[in-house]
């Protein structure tokens, strides 16, 4: 991999650090859960490890227990996924071209697009490939270990520390938020980004936050094409 | 596991990366063609930012909703926003989001 160096990786592994206050909670849930549903921990790992998708993973070990046909498991668990095909295409051009996206993109979690999305553009060119790597592998790499504990010690952990897992997961709004905030350039964007993050929030607390992100995204789009504003009063 | 179960967990994992997958690498071949397709299409250069505005949204629900939690989600991302507006970087604003957060439900908490 001549495009890595270890200091671009360990980059990318340092400013991942953030993302962790949110998998490491999730992926314990996921683990308890798991075990709970009747897979052994191992297998947990191994669903963590291959399928990699936070939502659906939780879909997947729900339906599974509850004697859901395979077929009808595995065409949700990729519909959850679907809208993971807007996030390729938007790092492509900051990224260079190599055989290693076949297995690498496999870390390209929500959150990974977020942070990437945003660093990916500051970084110089000769970093970016070395960054994801650190970023993505972290990420992965704690979903796993995280699953693990979650399946054999989850419950006397969180019956522990009850309240860390209320506080660590508060760094993904927070690192979304120094994310989002840059983008608020002039009152369309504004108007789209807000209608986003409202109806994020609206689905979400209405149960449906399976489909929140592609459908609120898709608030957001609807909201940016159709309310314009004239040259001169589009300055926030 | 079965080994149906475990044909159903490739398949997904085999699905779910070919979503990631081939969408990036398509991109990358239009980008480097010669035939003139060579810039991302405006939809989908909209749909990045707003796909990360809506993880926001779904993130910002609290892991046990209530007056105390949604009080410091709040209090929370005016101190993030605050420092971020100050220092313009990540690791910090966070750090002080997440430390505030945590000091105003452990505080209402231990008062409660």
């Amino acid at each position: 991999m001549s495009h890595v160096s270890a200091r671009s990786a360990l980059k990318g592994v340092r400013e991942a650090i953030p993302l962790l206050g949110g998998y490491i909670p999730v992926s314990l849930s996921f683990g308890l859960v798991a075990t709970q549903a009747g897979f052994t921990t191992w297998e947990a790992a191994a669903i963590s490890l291959l399928i990699y998708a936070g939502a659906s993973q939780f879909l997947f070990v729900g339906m599974v227990a509850a004697g859901s046909p395979l077929w009808l498991v595995i065409a949700l668990t990729l519909l959850i996924n679907i809208r993971h095909v807007v996030y390729g295409p938007n790092l492509a051009a900051w990224l260079p071209p190599s055989r290693h996206w076949l297995w690498l993109m496999h870390g390209l979690t929500d959150q990974v697009f977020a942070l990437a999305h945003t660093r990916l553009p500051q970084l110089r060119e000769a970093e970016r490939f070395g960054w994801f790597l650190g970023a993505a592998l972290l990420a992965w790499v704690v979903w796993i270990a995280g699953t693990v504990v979650g399946a054999t010690g989850g419950e006397a952990l969180t019956a522990r520390w009850p309240l860390l897992g209320e506080i660590m997961p508060f760094a993904l709004p927070a690192l979304f938020l120094t994310m989002v905030a840059p983008r608020f350039t002039d009152k369309r964007w504004a108007l789209a980004l807000g209608c986003t993050i409202a109806s994020a929030l609206f689905f979400t607390l209405y149960g449906w936050s399976n489909v929140a992100i592609p459908l609120a995204a898709a608030c957001g789009a609807i909201c940016f094409y159709m309310v314009k504003f004239h040259p001169g009063k589009n300055v926030l | 596991m079965s080994t149906a179960l475990w044909l159903a967990v490739i398949a997904s994992a085999l699905g779910t990366l070919l979503i990631r997958v081939v969408p990036f690498l398509w991109m990358q071949r239009r980008l480097g063609s010669d035939t003139g397709l060579n810039s991302i299409p405006q939809w989908i250069s909209i749909l990045g930012p707003l796909m990360i505005a809506a993880v926001l949204g779904v993130s910002l629900v609290p892991v046990n909703p209530g007056a105390v939690s949604w009080g410091a989600t709040a209090i929370g991302l005016l101190v993030t926003l605050l420092v971020w507006q100050r220092v313009r970087s990540m690791g910090l604003p966070v750090a002080a989001g997440v430390a505030v957060f945590g000091l105003v439900l452990v505080g209402v908490t231990l008062a409660g």
